[in-house]
């Protein structure tokens, strides 16, 4: 609108040599107004924009590497403890190129996951279904950190989808009732909610050390918040959107033929629905 | 006789790996293996400057490619002692990077994300044939290790055999006389055309890939010389001799034809790198040397925790590096060659860049009060990380601050879960068999005279009492005159203040005390007994303090610790304390455990973590904490800043971080 004005008032300073219309004046008015408003929307567009980053998260020794392996170079290099991320550029089947992004798993650097809030599409939580009954605790304590993560992501960003992948699931004797991969996400889910609401329920009761002084600086972990508001934690009520669970696994050492990809097909597909 | 080595990537890759015994075949892949240990256990805890690492009976070596993340990594047997492996991790190294760079190169950029998605589609599957791309190596490294060992074999005959002047003739005649044994005629050529490679790339990748190698080579040979003068004069030639003799046995033993020919790297042909082809590999390298930096920082850096800091961490390293613009114009090709090379981005960063800038923050970390032998460690870690990375467009300076940093972070952030609070619940609501009655949750607090146990466990009481735990405090320092007196003060005030939340019509706190002179384990598992019949949550176990080198109480405390096998053992220090804290820590975690384990409890019990007190009173100056994170790899639970109830807090990592980095 300012534009406008001043560049009606230009207009009328010239000379009038040739007299300028009304009309003719109206039009340049509108047509700097239009290309206003289009630059306003497609500056909009590039501020809310979706990241393009998948992460690959987890515990140490979950297969973080081994299905970023599988995915970036279609085989299952053997892999140790990362000591630093990796990350690639996949395209899905949908056609779409993205980002992911293999964050070691060591509690150490685990937090780097971090840097890459502000770029996220999809989050990626990586369990290793044959362990998790053990570990439970861990894997919890880890999934928490990125629920808490997830949450406190600004309104402004569209939040990332969150994929639970039970891997590992070859190792894991199938049910008759029911495939490997439904027994692997039957418990995962069922140790994960267990752990989540153990902790759910400790830090509603719990004293926090920072509440007992005075500046209280600082903000408790979130990130367990149900629909209801209540326990038990379910997944399917998770307050901070929806979560996805899939079966997976790769076999190591193996190239790309039809089992293999089978085993992170799942997996895949989710990339391509939500890229 | 080695036991395990792998070439693998920084992001967890095994590129090559191969175990010689079936023991180390079955878990290669599992998460004890040598290689997954020595990173967790050394690398990740910012060990990466040692010099090895033992496990389980093995010695486990490495060497890095910093500038293609590379890790080179050899276990074997440590009771064998074997002399040659870190000559062999060289050789090793420089052999693999003379014949797989293009590829490697391509590989690393694959794992940033530079190729573009090119390579990752699904039509490229072909692409990525690393069996193929490293298919020679295997006879490469056969014969490599062949001559190490051959030529250890030989050593250790001619030490026994001391009249021997014919081996040492023979030995220490000139290369040259050498080849004109070997019929023929083609080998001698060859022969030397590889040493020469194999010497040049030596020094080479001294300034590229850190001078581990070539410093650890001479340290090893005096060793090797010093033990040899027992022997024979084979001595004599000492160092040299032995360098000279690797190249030189390079052709001894007639190779067959296919062997030279893979051994033949010392021409410059394109070699064959999968199936990709030299003209596709020519266009990604040449478009990733630019990129590869400014995404490498990515990776490094942590900037998010020093926004408000930057500036002053930045300046810290500006100044102490006064000398370094001088010294950087240095180069093989003069200041104007090193002008260049930075404004390319392409300068490679050698250990002569790195030391003023390490020095410097060596001294800023000790201002810090950081003990002087683990700033030593954690700067020559940082330059161990650094050595042979291009630097890119950053300063030398900004290098060392970000890997100093992130260093740092690493070190100071727990590895295990610090969440007292969820380990009490946990215990607590753990079934026990209907018969028994649950045991209540025991902390042990241990450390030297006068650092404030009796008060931050007081502390500790206090929040424990407002998470709504029952606390009962046994006083175990029969020791000192008025411990027990000043405990019995702390609970008659505890037991006064309010608590939120509902009233127990039994008592929050109790204290457990059988006076003085009597045996302090003993107190402790009766204290434990008395907690488990009158229903309290937690048992908090005060000891007295002890100086670390005195034997007996050390002894005492490692009992108490065997008897009662606490659910947490914690080390109360100050944060006052500076070089100290390296020899306390050390002292009370090896005591714990050696004596623990003497005293037949099974496997030895150490600190599982810190206290730090006097918080308060250091300003910046926190590098205690560093200092004794670094020396226990345990993570600082609580740290005392004041002297009411209320001043307990939990370390932020980030905090701490950016105090030791500030001016
Ligand atoms: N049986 C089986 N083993 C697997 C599978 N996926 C991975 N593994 C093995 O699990 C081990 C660890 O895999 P990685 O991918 O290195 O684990 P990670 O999650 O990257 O671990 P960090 O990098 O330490 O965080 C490797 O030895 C793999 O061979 C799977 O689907 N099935
Ligand atoms: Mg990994």
């Amino acid at each position: 609108m300012l534009k406008g004005s001043t560049l009606q008032g230009c207009i009328e300073s010239v000379p009038s040599a040739y007299p300028l219309t009304l009309k003719t004046i109206m039009v340049a008015v509108l047509a700097l107004l239009l290309a206003l408003v289009a630059l306003y929307v497609i500056s909009r567009k590039a501020l809310t924009t979706r990241g393009n980053i998948y992460l690959l998260v987890g515990l140490p020794d979950g297969g973080k590497t081994t299905i970023f392996s599988a995915l970036t170079f279609n085989q299952a290099l053997p892999s140790h403890m990362s000591l630093q991320a990796n990350s690639s550029n996949v395209t899905a089947s949908s056609g779409k190129t993205v980002r992911v992004v293999d964050i070691p798993g060591h509690p150490r650097i685990r937090d780097q996951f971090r840097e890459h809030l502000q770029d996220l599409r999809g989050i990626m939580f990586v369990v290793d279904s044959n362990s998790v009954s053990r570990n439970g605790a861990a894997v919890a304590e880890h999934l928490h950190l990125i629920l808490d993560a997830v949450t406190s992501i600004p309104p402004s960003q569209t939040p990332p989808h969150v994929l639970i992948v039970a891997h590992k699931a070859d190792m894991l004797k199938a049910a008759t009732s029911s495939t490997a991969s439904e027994t692997a996400v039957t418990r995962v889910r069922g140790a994960l909610e267990r752990e989540l609401e153990k902790r759910r329920v400790t830090q509603a009761q719990g004293v926090g050390m920072d509440g007992l002084g005075e500046e209280g600086d600082r903000v408790e972990m979130g990130g367990l918040e149900t629909v209801s508001g209540k326990g038990p934690f379910k997944f399917t009520e998770w307050e901070g959107g929806d979560i996805t669970f899939v079966g997976s696994f790769v076999r190591a050492g193996e190239k790309d033929d039809e089992k293999q990809q089978n085993g992170i097909s799942a997996l895949q597909d989710w990339i391509a629905e939500s890229s | 006789m080695l036991d395990h080595c792998s070439i693998s990537h920084k992001g967890g890759f095994v590129l090559w790996s191969r175990s010689f015994t079936p023991e180390v075949a079955q878990t290669a892949s599992s998460s004890s293996s040598p290689v997954n240990s020595l990173i967790r256990d050394a690398l990740i805890e910012g060990r990466n400057a040692d010099d090895k690492y033992d496990k389980d009976g093995y010695t486990v070596k490495w060497t890095f490619v910093n500038d293609l993340e590379l890790i080179f990594v050899v276990a074997y047997q440590r009771i064998l002692q074997l002399t040659y492996v870190e000559d062999l991790l060289a050789a090793i190294k420089t052999l693999f990077m003379k014949l797989y760079e293009p590829f490697l190169t391509t590989f690393v950029e694959s794992v940033h994300a530079i190729s573009n998605g090119k390579v990752a589609g699904k039509d490229s599957a072909v692409s990525w044939n690393f069996a193929e791309a490293f298919k020679n190596w295997d006879t490469v490294f056969d014969k490599l290790l062949r001559n190490f060992e051959e030529k250890a074999a030989q050593e250790r005959k001619s030490r026994y055999r001391t009249a021997a002047p014919k081996a040492l003739v023979s030995d220490s005649t000139p290369p040259s006389d050498d080849a004109s044994t070997i019929p023929s005629a083609a080998l001698p050529q060859d022969e030397q055309a590889i040493a020469r490679t194999h010497q040049a790339l030596k020094s080479r990748l001294r300034a590229r890939g850190g001078a581990r190698g070539g410093r650890r080579g001479v340290a090893r040979m005096d060793s090797e010389s010093g033990r040899d003068s027992v022997h024979s004069s084979d001595t004599e030639t000492g160092k040299k001799k032995t360098k000279t003799k690797v190249q030189r046995k390079w052709g001894d033993q007639v190779p067959t034809e296919e062997d030279m020919a893979s051994l033949d790297f010392s021409s410059d042909k394109p070699n064959d790198a999968g199936n990709i082809g030299s003209h596709d590999l020519q266009a990604l390298v040449d478009q990733a040397s630019l990129g590869t930096r400014t995404n490498d920082g990515l990776y490094e850096v942590k900037d998010w925790e020093f926004d408000s800091q930057t500036d002053e961490a930045d300046d810290v390293i500006a100044r102490t590096m006064g000398s370094q613009v001088a010294e950087q114009s240095k180069g093989s090709l003069g200041a104007l060659g090193s002008f260049f090379a930075r404004f390319t981005g392409s300068k490679v960063l050698t250990e002569e860049d790195l030391k003023p800038a390490l020095e410097g923050m060596k001294q800023h970390l000790m201002k810090k009060n950081v003990a002087k032998n683990i700033a030593d460690k954690v700067c020559e870690g940082v330059g161990e990380s650094l050595v042979g990375k291009k630097l890119g467009f950053q300063t030398t300076g900004n290098a060392v601050r970000t890997a100093l940093s992130t260093s740092i972070t690493r070190i100071l952030t727990p590895k295990t879960s610090t969440d007292l609070l969820l380990s009490i619940r946990t215990k607590l609501s753990t079934p026990v068999p209907s018969a028994q009655q649950r045991m209540p949750y025991s902390i042990t607090f241990v450390g030297v005279n006068g650092v404030g146990k009796s008060t931050n466990l007081s502390k500790v009481c206090f929040w424990l009492i407002q998470n709504g735990f029952r606390v009962l405090i046994a006083a175990c320092d029969t020791f000192r005159s008025g411990a027990v007196e000043q405990l019995r003060v702390h609970v008659r005030n505890l037991g006064m203040l309010g608590v939120n939340g509902a009233t127990n019509s039994k008592g929050r706190v109790e204290l457990f005390e059988r006076g003085y002179g009597k045996d302090a384990a003993g107190i402790a598992k009766e204290a434990i007994a008395y907690g488990k019949d009158n229903d309290f949550d937690v048992v908090l176990i005060d000891t007295a303090g002890r100086m670390q080198d005195n034997e007996p109480l050390m002894r005492a405390l490692a009992k108490l610790v065997a008897v009662n096998n606490p659910d947490r053992i914690i080390f109360v220090g100050e944060a006052l304390v500076g070089n100290e804290a390296v020899d306390q820590l050390t002292k009370f975690d090896r005591a714990l455990r050696d004596f623990s384990s003497a005293s037949g409890a099974g496997k030895g019990r150490g600190i599982d973590g810190m206290l730090v007190t006097k918080w308060d009173t250091v300003d910046d100056k926190v590098g205690a904490a560093l200092s004794m994170t670094y020396v226990t790899g345990q993570p600082i639970f609580f740290v005392g800043c004041g002297q009411t109830y209320t001043d307990l807090r939990q370390l932020r990592v980030g905090n701490v971080v950016k105090a030791i980095l500030s001016d």
